[in-house]
């Protein structure tokens, strides 16, 4: 029997604490004396579910990567589907369908360059319609030469690869060059149909499916770009399973046996043979797509018994994963939207806001669980800004029924509000960031309707207010967040004029001027940030429906993040962290319907994390 | 079998539905104090924990719509000077 020594060169480290686990001591083995425990740092293996297809279906068709993946086509009884639909690692949202409905078809690419082949139409043979998916729309190219269903595919749309399918079995191999297919001389050693695919098209992976004489197959075949030779065999034959992942990192999931209809079982291959994961889908199912790698994958869609849209995702790694969520808090006392929010998630400060009639002074303090209130502000304001802490907490630039009221500032300093110097320019739906001592406020409504919006940011110090930089449009109702020096501005709208244009910029505050920074994913305005520069959450908002999206920006770009359970807008928030912030009040309809539902949000991590071994 | 369950329960606050909920199945809250719930088990589950009631997808839509058509209703009654694109009219709201 070999010994770890023989296997890896070394002895099982005896040591008094776990090392520091990162990508270095992968696959490493030692003994804890403190918890009297062997331990290894191996990669974990789990499926994770996630948003569910809007359209469940089978039979589809998939491609892309964990968390930008491409569904197409299907079939949910009784009609054949059009239906695409691109997932951002959360949710699901649809796009324009393809031209020809079909099931049983295949699928390659990218969400932004995908390629849908083969499949049937309806009753009878299989179809050759090829189309192209530009990240907006398909558009129809040459068909296959060989016209099939319950084919595999997989590649990149300027480079993809057909193979297997049609009502019986075929090994005939096609190649795409991004105009038209070409048979390739090299055709798989077994016919099937039914099969799942994976890689590139120099260097793909078929596995599993089934043949007129073997309802179930487990072996699979690796194709060089010329010709197919054949690999490992899968330790569970099935037939109605997906795929994911590349030549040498390869991923099968899900399908059929005769004596189990609803596969559970993944299997890992690693160019050489096929492993048993330790994890498990937790719907079984067949007639599956699949999408990622190896190391992130994502299984979609299918028939679990019924039809079903759900979605799991897979990924073997050293990291213990957890997705960000939004849990419920608190509930406010005083329903209200177009309020402010300063402080963290488990001290944060709301104030203002517009109750209906009347306008709101409303100050409240939150604990982490629950809302008390507080003395009011001295002037009641709607669309109100502000910045800092609980016990340093600032308002300014706020819509009151008296304009002369529109630049008032007041500091909060825990127990109450008091008066400080006037902004230079009266304004409304402004962004608020920094610190009480160091404060920004950008662009803003000015106090009468149908004038443009404000470019022009101003700058206070504890004490005073002075000029700052000029953003580069008007811009009224963006989110805010950050420090004056390194400050964060999240949408908003843009011109004409005030009255129209969710924009998606994003703006960058350097204490003296504003720089565009990554897009965000959606225009919208009424949305609150928190955060840094480097490290913010935006959530809600319209444009003009109201929304439940959140996304996070790294100081380049901005990924999809956890939704809001409940879409709102004009809400308020904590302004601090990116990682744990609060969402407080706003409308979740219209203007009467406010809500003083709060909801806290905590980001995703990725912590390494050590096995303990046991012995059985 | 369906992708939703229906229902309508009143957010209690902090612990209502939580971080590892959220993890677990789809929940989106809507007006009307109606929930969208994956239909799995531990969906259900939380649903009947939290006192919900039961809908159909139609009973559903139909007191989502109710609150929307008054919205929009008031909104329709503002001065025209306040109907501006920072206050548009409410929208439809479909559930999935």
């Amino acid at each position: 029997m070999s010994d770890y020594e023989s296997i890896r060169g070394t002895r099982v480290k005896y040591l008094t604490s776990d090392p520091t686990l990162d990508s270095s001591t992968e696959g490493q083995v030692w003994y804890n004396s403190t918890s009297g425990t062997n331990k290894a740092l191996v990669q974990i293996k789990a499926w994770s579910s996630s948003g569910a297809l809007n359209t469940a279906r089978k039979e589809l068709a998939g491609a892309g990567t964990q968390d930008a993946a491409l569904a197409f086509g299907g079939n949910a009884p009784p009609s054949t589907q059009t239906v695409t639909e691109e997932y951002n690692g959360f949710n699901w949202s649809e796009q324009n369908d393809l031209n020809t409905g079909r099931r049983f078809l295949a699928g390659a690419g990218t969400t932004s360059a995908g390629l849908a082949f083969g499949g049937r139409l309806g009753p009878g043979a299989g179809a050759g319609e090829t189309e192209e998916y530009d990240g907006t729309s398909w558009t129809e190219q040459n068909d296959l030469n060989t016209a099939r269903q319950m084919l595999a595919g997989c590649g990149i749309q300027t480079a993809a690869l057909a193979f297997g399918g049609t009502t019986t079995a075929s090994g005939a191999t096609e190649e795409y060059d991004g105009t038209s297919w070409t048979t390739s001389p090299g055709s798989m050693n077994t016919a099937r149909r039914y099969l799942a695919g994976a890689g590139i098209q120099t260097a793909a992976l078929a596995f599993g499916g089934r043949s007129p004489s073997e309802p179930q197959m487990n072996n699979s075949e690796e194709y060089d770009g010329s010709s197919w030779t054949a690999g490992n065999t899968l330790n569970t034959a099935r037939r109605y399973l997906a795929g994911a992942g590349i030549q040498t990192a390869g991923l099968a999931f899900g399908g059929s046996t005769d004596a189990t209809p609803y596969q559970t079982s993944t299997e890992e291959y690693d160019g050489v043979s096929w492993t048993n994961s330790s994890a498990s889908l937790s719907t079984g199912r067949n007639l599956l797509a699949g999408s990622g790698t190896l190391y992130a994958g994502l299984g979609f869609g299918g028939n679990s018994g019924s039809i079903t849209g759900v979605t799991e995702e897979y990924n073997s790694n050293i990291n213990a994963i957890t997705q960000a969520a939004w849990a419920s808090g608190g509930n406010m006392g005083t329903a209200r939207r177009a309020l402010w929010g300063a402080g963290t998630q488990t001290a944060g400060l709301v104030f203002g806001g517009y109750i209906g009639a009347p306008i709101s002074a409303d100050t409240e303090e939150y604990n982490g669980t629950s809302w008390s209130e507080q003395n009011n502000l001295n002037t009641a304001g709607y669309h109100i800004s502000g910045t800092g802490t609980q016990t340093a907490g600032i308002a300014f630039a706020r819509g009151t029924p008296t304009p002369v009221n529109g630049p008032l500032t007041e500091e909060y300093d825990g127990t109450s509000w008091s008066e400080q110097n006037d902004m230079g320019t009266a304004r409304y739906i402004s962004a608020g960031f920094g610190i009480q001592t160091a404060a920004g406020c950008l662009g803003g409504g000015p106090v009468s309707i149908g004038t443009p919006n404000m470019q022009r940011t101003e700058e206070y110090d504890g004490s005073s207010w002075s000029d700052g930089g000029t953003f580069p449009t008007p811009i009224s109702g963006a989110g805010g967040c950050g420090t004056l020096s390194a400050g964060l501005s999240c949408g908003g709208f843009s011109p004409p004029a005030g009255l129209g244009g969710q924009t998606t910029l994003t703006g960058e505050y350097d204490g003296s001027s504003w720089t565009t920074g990554g897009a965000i994913i959606t225009a919208n305005n009424g949305g609150f940030a928190s955060g840094s520069q480097t490290d913010a959450v935006f959530f809600g908002g319209a444009n003009p429906s109201i929304t439940n999206q959140a996304q996070k920006y790294d100081g380049t770009s901005w990924v999809s993040s956890a939704n809001l359970a409940t879409a709102r807008t004009s809400l308020a928030g904590s302004s601090t962290t990116g990682t744990s912030a609060l969402a407080a009040g706003g409308n979740i309809v219209g203007p009467p319907l406010n809500t003083t539902a709060t909801e806290e949000f905590t980001d995703g991590t990725e912590v390494a994390t050590a096995s303990t071994l046991t012995t059985s | 079998m369906a992708l939703f369950i229906y229902g309508t329960a009143t957010n209690t606050g902090k612990g209502f539905f939580t971080a590892e909920d959220r993890r677990a199945f789809f929940l989106r809250g809507y007006p009307a104090d109606v929930w969208v719930v994956g239909n799995n088990e531990k969906g259900a589950l939380w649903l009947a924990e939290k006192n919900g009631v039961e809908k159909t997808k139609a009973e559903a839509q139909a007191l989502v719509d109710a609150e929307v058509q008054a919205a929009q209703a008031a909104w329709d009654a503002l001065p025209e000077a306040e109907k501006t694109d920072m206050n548009p009219r409410p929208t439809d709201i479909t559930l999935p």
